[in-house]
């Protein structure tokens, strides 16, 4: 391979992830880290460990300047950036191309076209890709209302810069979009510092569903089969799926030719994710964003590929562009993957620092946990909840929420609150049992029952 | 993977690190292990390996102070809240451990400054933990007298931030 050291740009579970795929390929591993992570797990594995600064990201894991300078200063000759941080910021990718360093992602115009969700829209409806009914920049009130008269309600206002929930605004009526877009436009501004929105139809029951690209950056892509997403609290995922059982196989195909007929048009370069969202009543996909990066729920993809997708990365960074033909990749069996966070679900998600003084995950056949803790470990306040991904392999979808339920009761973890329960009831749940979901179910449905009606 | 090569290394290292404005490097190559620092009171490789890193308390279930504290942390917060207040002051505090923020974003102005007169709903600054924000609110009207804590600052569940006089 052209690449001998990494710098591994992130921190948690992924960076752990990505040390164990380096060391899987003989390269020496750098990571740069927080004051308050310098003893993880993945800081005491490395081959070498940098301070990049103090606990705050902003001060350490954002500094995009800092983390290439500890790169460099490190020798390295690549870089992973993981997920979150920097890793979607097309200014890291093309600081590290100006100072010799292998980014090990999309090029920068990649990310920074697909980052822009009206351009990224521009590029889907240019490939052909289905797209939701919608519109381009809403400038105004006014121009709300009429486009809205035209898609039909209900619609939702989001912002072009956005992602993770914020900016978005579901309008219901004519009487809700003056407001509605005022909100919309307010929250925009401050969480990205662009006004910016655009406007879709609503989809009441949508599934989300993505598909994992890997692609060689000449125009060479590959898929790995698509991913369900639906169990969401506040847009961010909660449990994930491989595959989506819920989509017929023909429409499952054409989704898989709809993604990488996007990637290849742009010559996406490495790993990326087509996200879609699947309208269960219409019984059609539409596109939603592509996401220039690995992402976290990527292991259930490994599990029933058998690939192992951050080496893939590596490789085409290395320049070995795609190890497997499409033909090579087949998918067996079904996996669930549950989110873990420091969180409790008993006190409306109250993220929960501290130390975990107990730490007893599940073993045994088809379970996989990628997690950066131990018993003693600490988890700081200063990023975010998730404290580890636990994985279940099966040869269907029933026997897997099986497998998943044995694994989550035998799982003992003291010091801190965890999602763990949440996920333990969501099993036990009918409706997910029967896989009769949508993004909405979990808050919608299932939290709605659990509380008095006085609430 | 090329076999290391650590004494010819180790000097391109030190010039790199001193370049680099990097503040403490720790790097394992075999059985050789280095530990630089810019810092002349570091701890040094033995320290290092004796420092308990103090993790950071558990969010209180309440506004009562959190029991111990993070290593980064300053000291001041259990001896602030053992202080006698002024007859009539409301005093604010952070609602969890989290970090402290007097502007609603980076490089904007601040929520209020000292001084300033606010409403009981006026918010006075954030507190953010695991990247949630909560915006605090002053809970009285009245005038900003004191301004507890620093902007960027770790702060504990129930650490006081403002004094609030009536007027």
């Amino acid at each position: 391979m052209a690449i001998s050291r990494l710098f591994i740009a992130n921190r948690g579970e992924i960076a752990l992830r990505v040390l164990r795929a380096a060391q899987g390929l003989n390269l020496e591993t750098v990571i740069g880290v927080s004051d308050a992570d310098r003893d993880s797990m993945a800081a005491r594995l490395a081959d070498r460990r940098l301070m990049l600064g103090p606990g705050p990201a902003a001060k350490s894991y954002l500094d995009a300047r800092l983390v290439v300078q500890a790169a460099k200063a490190s020798g390295c000759d690549a870089l992973h950036p993981g997920y979150g941080f920097l890793s979607e910021r097309a200014e890291l990718a093309q600081l590290c191309d100006d100072h010799g360093i292998v980014f090990v992602g999309p090029q920068a115009a990649t990310i920074a076209a697909v980052g822009d969700k009206l351009r990224a829209r521009e590029l889907a409806a240019a490939a052909g890709v289905p797209l939701v009914p919608g519109s381009g920049e809403i400038a105004s009130a006014g121009d709300a209302r009429r486009m809205a008269d035209q898609i039909g309600y209900p619609v939702l206002l989001k912002a072009a810069a956005g992602g993770g929930g914020r900016g978005m605004v579901i309008v219901n009526g004519p009487d809700e979009i003056e407001a509605g877009f005022h909100k919309a436009s307010a929250e925009a501004l401050a969480a990205f510092n662009d006004g910016t929105l655009f406007m879709e139809r609503f989809v009441p029951e949508a599934r989300h569903v993505e598909v994992q690209l890997m692609g060689d950056g000449a125009g060479k892509v590959i898929h790995f089969g698509e991913r369900d997403c639906s169990v969401q609290r506040r847009y961010q995922k909660v449990i994930e799926e491989a595959p989506c059982v819920a989509m017929p196989a023909d429409l499952r195909t054409q989704l898989h030719a709809s993604a990488v007929g996007l990637a290849a048009s742009v010559n996406y370069r490495n790993a990326g994710t087509a996200e879609f969202l699947y309208d269960v009543l219409r019984g059609e996909f539409y596109f939603i964003e592509v996401n220039a990066r690995i992402q976290v729920e990527h292991p259930v993809t490994e599990m029933v590929t058998g690939a192992d997708l951050v080496q893939q990365q590596l490789r085409i960074a290395g320049g070995e562009g795609l190890s497997l033909t499409q033909d090579q990749v087949t998918l067996t069996g079904h996996a669930i993957e549950c989110r873990i966070n420091a969180e409790d679900p008993a006190r409306d998600f109250a993220p929960s620092p501290g130390t975990i003084t107990r730490w007893q995950p599940p073993e045994g056949e088809g379970i996989r946990l990628d997690t950066h803790i131990s018993e003693g470990a600490s988890i700081p306040p200063f990023y975010d909840s998730m404290i580890g991904k636990l994985i279940v392999h099966a040869a269907t979808r029933d026997a897997a929420i099986l497998r998943l339920t044995g694994a989550l009761d035998a799982f003992e973890v003291e010091g801190v609150p965890t999602t763990i329960p949440l996920h333990r009831a969501i099993l036990r749940e009918e409706r997910f049992r029967a896989n009769a979901i949508h993004t909405r179910w979990l808050e919608q449905d299932m939290f709605a029952a659990e509380r008095p009606a006085a609430e | 993977m090329k076999a290391p090569e650590p004494i010819a290394d180790l000097e391109l290292l030190i010039e790199d690190f001193k370049r680099s404005g990097l503040r403490e490097l720790h790097g394992r190559y075999g059985a050789l292990e280095i530990y630089l620092s810019q810092d002349a009171n570091a701890p040094g490789l033995d320290g290092l390996r004796q420092q308990v890193s103090a993790a950071p308390a558990a969010v209180a279930a309440s506004a009562a102070p959190a029991p111990g504290g993070h290593a980064s942390a300053p000291a001041a917060p259990a001896a602030a809240a053992e202080r006698a207040w002024p007859a009539g002051a409301t005093v604010v505090r952070a609602p969890y451990l989290g970090t402290f923020y007097r502007a609603p974003k980076p490089g904007a102005a601040p929520y209020v400054e000292l001084g300033a007169s606010v409403a009981a709903d006026s918010e006075l600054c954030l507190v953010e933990v695991m990247k949630l924000f909560t915006a605090v609110r002053a809970g009285a009207a009245g005038t900003i007298a004191e301004v507890l804590a620093t902007d960027g600052e770790l702060v504990q569940g129930g650490q006081p931030l403002f004094v609030i006089m009536p007027g």
